[in-house]
């Protein structure tokens, strides 16, 4: 082979789409470039810049190169959507292609979804049965019933709708957690804490006074439960008898508990902070220590969307939403899910423009569910390097007819085999 | 696209720019410069796209290489020592992208006709030189791009894909052979 021709080859072999590459590839990297001094750069320059990267102007190259970038977005060739190329600009994980419609649940399970009609269960091949008139819903551990809130009412009914008990309590009904051991079901009727048997029977409170977050149980089946009181302190109690176990200061403005592993593991969150701690319980004695365990380490400015624990109590999701600088028509915050190992450093597993609204780990902690209401989409993202998928359509999907549809909460990814 | 945003004027470039005009970019883009930036883009894209082009045979792919290695230079960038050039450092990790990429490629063995076809440039121009270098490896390709297209010497490119340089030697050599055989054949 000749060199000089090939050399002469290899520059002009037209590269398709070339220009348009360049274009949106120039979106992509000046919006990246942005995003990294409004986040502050890292090392010594970098720390000389950070006090300087929340001025007007620092902000304004942002809010810049976000209109170069939907530029870019309205240049991009047919077929490649807006989603795509919003999500390349940030995302270690790219958004996935969207499918239409939810025609199965990547990677099995079923969903349990409130709507403003009410919970839907979503079956592993994406048919949906709304269950009725109801507020809130849990799964049982197998996912063989349903609990179920109206008002005063809390209700067993089954996956396809049929009621099969219900008690009234004394107060507006709750947070209905069933017990790992299938045998109790936790809810709050106002402020008080009550635990019922899973057949209905011998409801009653165990404490008064109780903070509006979600109780959660000792994962093994113990009859212990954790709840945040109305002073603002983390307890624990048997849940049998309301007998306190441990209690410390919970995190400040503290809305959600969970309590996962083999039950070493208790998550909570606020709108501003996360702290995983860590619980010893004597084996023979009814005693739990609550240690302080760690503050997981936030981005400056970062508020706390949602937070999940997955089920091996392992990896915990945070989804973060970080105010942007106001551009006409431009996303007003960008949304980061980062993941927090045991000890370790986070890893950010997604990043877009505008508001994601919430996060559910599947039921054997592989995937993560993150909500999508601004695209009307969930994405199920695994955490490992393969791709998610996405589902589109989401809204209308849980409420047929209608033409305005609110976007629907998942309530339950179902079931961990045991 | 400097139009569109009113904040960054991009610059024409086609090549190589000085490199102590590079040297200045680099610093100027470490301390928050979007106009440097800019300038170092327009005077690296071009050239990034295609060699990964080359080396992945896929258009697509090729875009997100490029992007890529723009990206990871982007966050390595407090990291990077001004004194060494910033193109073969960008190159580099274009290289070793585009390598892995076509590799998996090679692995998932996942070709889509229709989109084969979509990625393939027209015919005519380069046509029978895409043909010939689809037939090489994945490796053998990237040394071809590295040494005739971005015109490395033989121990840039051991030092770039972290070979010993007899390795690159022969590639080179086996691919010039086999690129010769293909496109004689053509004719």
């Amino acid at each position: 082979m000749n060199e000089p021709k090939l050399r002469e080859l290899l520059r002009e072999v037209p590269v398709p789409g070339a220009e348009e590459a360049e274009r949106r590839g120039f979106a992509v990297v000046a919006a990246a470039f942005a995003e990294r001094q409004a986040a502050g750069v890292r090392g010594t320059s970098g720390r000389r810049r950070a006090a300087r990267s929340r001025t007007p102007p620092r902000r304004l190259a942002l809010a810049l190169a976000l209109a170069a970038l939907a530029a870019a977005l309205i240049l991009s060739p047919a077929g490649a959507s807006v989603r795509h190329w919003v999500g390349e600009v940030f995302s270690d994980k790219v958004p996935p292609r969207v499918r239409p419609g939810l025609a199965r649940t990547p990677g099995g399970g079923r969903l349990l979804v409130a709507s403003a009609a009410g919970p839907w269960v979503v079956q592993p091949d994406g048919s949906r049965r709304l269950l009725g008139d109801y507020e809130e819903a849990t799964w049982s551990p197998r996912g063989l019933f349903v609990a179920a809130v109206s008002g005063r009412t809390l209700s067993a009914v089954e996956p396809d709708g049929t009621p099969h008990w219900s008690l009234t309590a004394p107060g507006r009904v709750s947070d209905p957690h069933w017990s790992p051991s299938r045998f109790r079901i936790a809810y709050r009727a106002g402020s008080q804490l009550r635990v019922a048997f899973a057949d209905g029977s011998s409801d009653r409170a165990i404490a008064a006074g109780t903070a509006p977050v979600s109780p959660a149980w000792m994962p093994l089946g113990v009859a212990e439960l954790a709840y945040v009181d109305s002073h603002g302190r983390l307890r624990i109690a048997e849940s049998e008898t309301g007998r306190g176990l441990a209690s410390v200061a919970a995190l400040p403005g503290v809305d959600e508990i969970e309590w996962g592993g083999h039950g070493e593991v208790l998550l909570e969150s606020s709108p501003a902070a996360v702290r995983v701690r860590r619980l010893r319980s004597a084996k023979l004695a009814l005693e739990v220590e609550i240690e302080p365990g760690r503050r997981l380490p936030l981005p400056a400015g970062a508020g706390v969307r949602d937070a999940a624990l997955s089920p091996d109590g392992r990896t915990v999701a945070v989804l973060l939403s970080t105010p942007l600088a106001s551009i006409a028509g431009g996303p007003r915050t960008r949304s980061t899910v980062l993941l927090f190992g045991p000890d370790g450093p986070s890893r950010r597993l997604l990043t877009v423009p505008g508001d994601l609204s919430e996060l559910a780990f599947s039921p054997d902690g592989g995937r993560l569910l993150v909500a999508w209401p601004e695209a009307d989409e969930w994405l199920f993202l695994p955490l490992g390097r393969s791709k998610g998928e996405a589902v589109g359509n989401v809204a209308r999907a849980f409420a047929p007819g209608q033409r305005a549809a609110e976007f629907p909460r998942v309530e339950g990814w179902c079931c961990r085999a045991r | 696209m400097g139009a569109e945003s009113g904040a960054i004027e991009r610059v024409e470039w086609n090549g190589p720019i000085p490199a102590r005009r590079e040297r200045q970019l680099v610093k100027e883009a470490q301390r928050g410069s979007e106009q440097a930036l800019a300038d170092l883009y327009a005077a690296h894209w071009r050239r990034a796209h295609r060699a990964a082009y080359l080396i992945v045979q896929d258009a697509a792919a090729a875009e997100d290489v490029a992007q890529d290695a723009f990206l990871a230079a982007i966050g390595a960038l407090d990291r990077f020592d001004r004194r060494r050039p910033f193109g073969p450092w960008l190159h580099r990790i274009v290289a070793n992208r585009a390598i892995d990429w076509a590799r998996r490629e090679a692995l998932r063995r996942r070709v889509d006709a229709i989109e084969e076809s979509e990625a393939r440039p027209p015919e005519g121009i380069g046509e029978d030189l895409m043909e010939a270098l689809a037939e090489l490896p994945a490796d053998q390709r990237a040394a071809v791009v590295l040494r005739y297209l971005l015109e490395y010497s033989p121990g840039e490119i051991a030092e770039m894909l972290e070979l010993p340089r007899g390795t690159v030697n022969s590639r080179l050599r086996r691919a010039l052979d086999r690129l010769g055989e293909l496109l004689e054949a053509e004719r």
